[in-house]
């Protein structure tokens, strides 16, 4: 990683996470270094179990790592109180799930405008700027459709609009293209590239979907816990 | 936060609140079979509970009614009198005593005794005679339902409680009967007034005294009129050092102390534990139907966590959930329960829902349905947001 310090939205160092204790210990990540400069889209990518996820997670401030380093926006992770991490993934953190995630019981707008009003922006703002990000992902005549009328690209669009809605610095997805045909994963993931690059934000996308790898700036190969240099070799 | 061009509140945490709230009502009436079963548990809660109350209600009253519609103000009755039910007499001393009193309006003797009425065919039911001196109103019926007030200044007359009518051989106004072997005529009859034991029935004082071969210087209570203006509790004070050998009390005072005897001695532990179960059964029924939808929905309860909602913030989606079961299902159950006493309203059991009961039913219901949201809340903070990703 070239990018100096200060023009990264994530700098992990050595992160290990161990679950479990004793005989049934596993290690999911063996001391990873991986850092994203700011406005960069970096794909995660390595078979199933290989750890990716796990990072995922530990970045997305919903895991804490066993050992090592992690720094979102310059501000140090580890070790904080839940509720600080919960106030930094309110923040500054889009994310999108495997399985869109939507809330049932909020139509497609709601959905989006919720993340906002957890940050505390108004209601009247928050709705204006949820129909804006749906019409920018193509569903502007779908805003009070709940999930359950929805197709499995339009669930997973909504959830891209909930994840970029109010320009968070990072967005993390997991197997954005999982549950999609080939033609609609590469149109979602054109669409997150597109809308997060116009918004200057960070993305991190974990995947073994190879036909998305062009849209990436940079993929990083990880395999049992460990990242994959370029050459192959385990660093 | 880089939440630019979007306007923001000045209490972002209010807006949070709010947000938590709506999504709360959302998802509450989202899951409709989930809301109607919580909606039904608070129901049959209100409606065992408030149904067993307006039982105990009636019972009591049942007991208490004499005590309340006699007119008296004051009662001045036997030593450790505790309940109203024949028992010690009073010397006719204690009568001229209170008479004697300053403040007292109006004193009058009352007898109260048990005899039976014998039937026609063969037979007989027992009766609670009430005698009173009928150029006074201090003791006299109500609820008269058939027969004209003054029939019973008459010689001879009684009023019999209408329920019981064919009980008493079909009786009808002007039927003769005989009651402990005087043969007596009907002049009225008044409607729902039958305590534990027998039904009332009521005469003039002397011809009380007749059938229960009461000497004409004794007596069962002596009801009291305080003068207008004069407080109960004051006359009282100045009739009890003159009467040492009789027990005095406001009307309150007695209808306290027989409601507080029957609740210590007989009907509090019973209707307590019947009403603790609509209680128990309606948490339980609450608790489990909210456990439930929580882990219906655990992926959006995990989802909410990562995107960045607290323990604290969930609790609110909770609480409101909790308040609106518990208005809801409280405003349903006292509709229903409302119609139910009515249905089974008869002379001998009126159920009565006080005021307050109605105003108590949804403060309760929501403490219950609160404690019951306990544990979906606990399943909630353990719930890790990292779960999402798996």
């Amino acid at each position: 990683m070239t990018a100096p310090a200060g023009n990264l939205a994530i700098d992990a160092r050595n992160v290990t996470k161990v679950f479990g204790e004793g005989a049934l210990a596993f290690t999911a990540l063996r001391g990873v270094d991986f850092a994203v400069a700011k406005g960069e889209l970096v794909m995660l990518a390595g078979p199933s179990g290989s750890g990716k996820t796990t990072l995922l997670s530990i970045l997305g401030c919903v895991l804490a790592a066993t050992d090592g380093a992690v720094a979102i926006d310059g501000m140090t992770i580890t070790g904080l109180k839940d509720a600080t991490l919960a106030s930094i993934r309110r923040a500054r953190i889009g994310f999108i799930f495997q399985g869109h995630n939507l809330i049932a019981s909020l139509s497609a707008r709601d959905n989006v405008a919720l993340v906002l009003e957890l940050r505390g922006v108004k209601r009247s703002s928050a709705l204006a700027a949820a129909d804006e990000m749906l019409a920018r992902v193509g569903l502007g005549d779908k805003l009070k459709s709940p999930p359950a009328d929805l197709s499995g690209g339009q669930r997973q669009r909504v959830s891209i609009a909930r994840a970029l809605v109010g320009n968070p610095p990072l967005v993390l997805a997991d197997e954005p293209t999982a549950a999609l045909d080939a033609h609609s994963g590469l149109i979602v993931t054109e669409l997150l590239r597109e809308v997060a690059k116009e918004r200057g934000g960070t993305v991190v996308v974990v995947t073994h979907d190879n036909r998305i790898f062009h849209l990436a700036d940079r993929i990083v190969h990880i395999e049992d816990g460990l990242m994959k240099t370029e050459d192959g070799a385990h660093s | 936060m880089t939440v630019t061009g979007l306007e923001t509140a000045a209490v972002p945490r209010l807006v949070r609140l709010r947000a938590m709230g709506r999504l709360g009502v959302r998802m509450m009436f989202h899951d409709r079979l989930k809301f109607l079963g919580t909606i039904s548990g608070v129901v049959f809660a209100v409606l065992l509970a408030v149904q067993q109350l307006s039982i105990l209600f009636a019972l009591l009253y049942r007991n208490t009614q004499f005590v309340d519609n006699a007119g008296a103000d004051i009662f001045i009755v036997p030593p450790n009198t505790r309940l109203l039910q024949p028992g010690e007499k009073l010397h006719e001393s204690v009568l001229y005593q209170a008479r004697g009193t300053r403040g007292v309006l109006e004193a009058q003797p009352l007898l109260f005794s048990a005899a039976t009425l014998a039937k026609p065919s063969g037979g007989s039911e027992s009766v609670t005679v009430i005698g009173y001196e009928t150029t006074s109103r201090l003791g006299a019926p109500w609820n008269i339902v058939a027969g004209a007030t003054h029939n019973i200044e008459q010689p001879d007359t009684v009023f019999l409680e209408d329920s019981q009518r064919e009980k008493y051989g079909a009786v009808n106004l002007g039927s003769t009967r005989e009651l402990n072997g005087r043969r007596v005529r009907v002049g009225g009859f008044t409607w729902g007034l039958v305590p534990f034991g027998p039904p009332y029935a009521f005469a003039d004082i002397d011809l009380a005294r007749d059938v229960a071969t009461v000497p004409i210087d004794r007596m069962n209570f002596v009801l009291v009129r305080v003068q207008p203006g004069l407080r109960a509790e004051d006359v009282r004070d100045a009739i009890a050092p003159r009467v040492p050998e009789a027990l005095v009390m406001t009307r309150d005072q007695y209808h306290h102390s027989i409601v507080s005897t029957l609740l210590k001695e007989q009907l509090g532990m019973s209707f307590g534990i019947s009403t603790s179960f609509g209680l128990i059964i309606g948490l339980v029924i609450v608790s489990l139907s909210m456990f439930s939808s929580v882990l219906d929905n655990l992926r959006e309860f995990g989802t909410l966590k990562a995107l960045g909602c607290t323990n604290g913030d969930l609790s609110i989606l909770l609480l409101v959930q909790s308040v609106l079961y518990a208005l809801f299902g409280s405003i349903v159950g006292l509709g229903w329960v409302t119609n139910v006493v009515e249905g089974i309203r008869n002379p001998l059991l009126v159920p009565i829902i006080p005021h307050y009961v109605i105003y108590a039913a949804p403060v309760v219901m929501v403490v219950l349905c609160l404690f019951a949201s306990t544990l979906a809340l606990l399943r909630i903070r353990r719930l890790e947001p990292g779960m999402v990703f798996r």
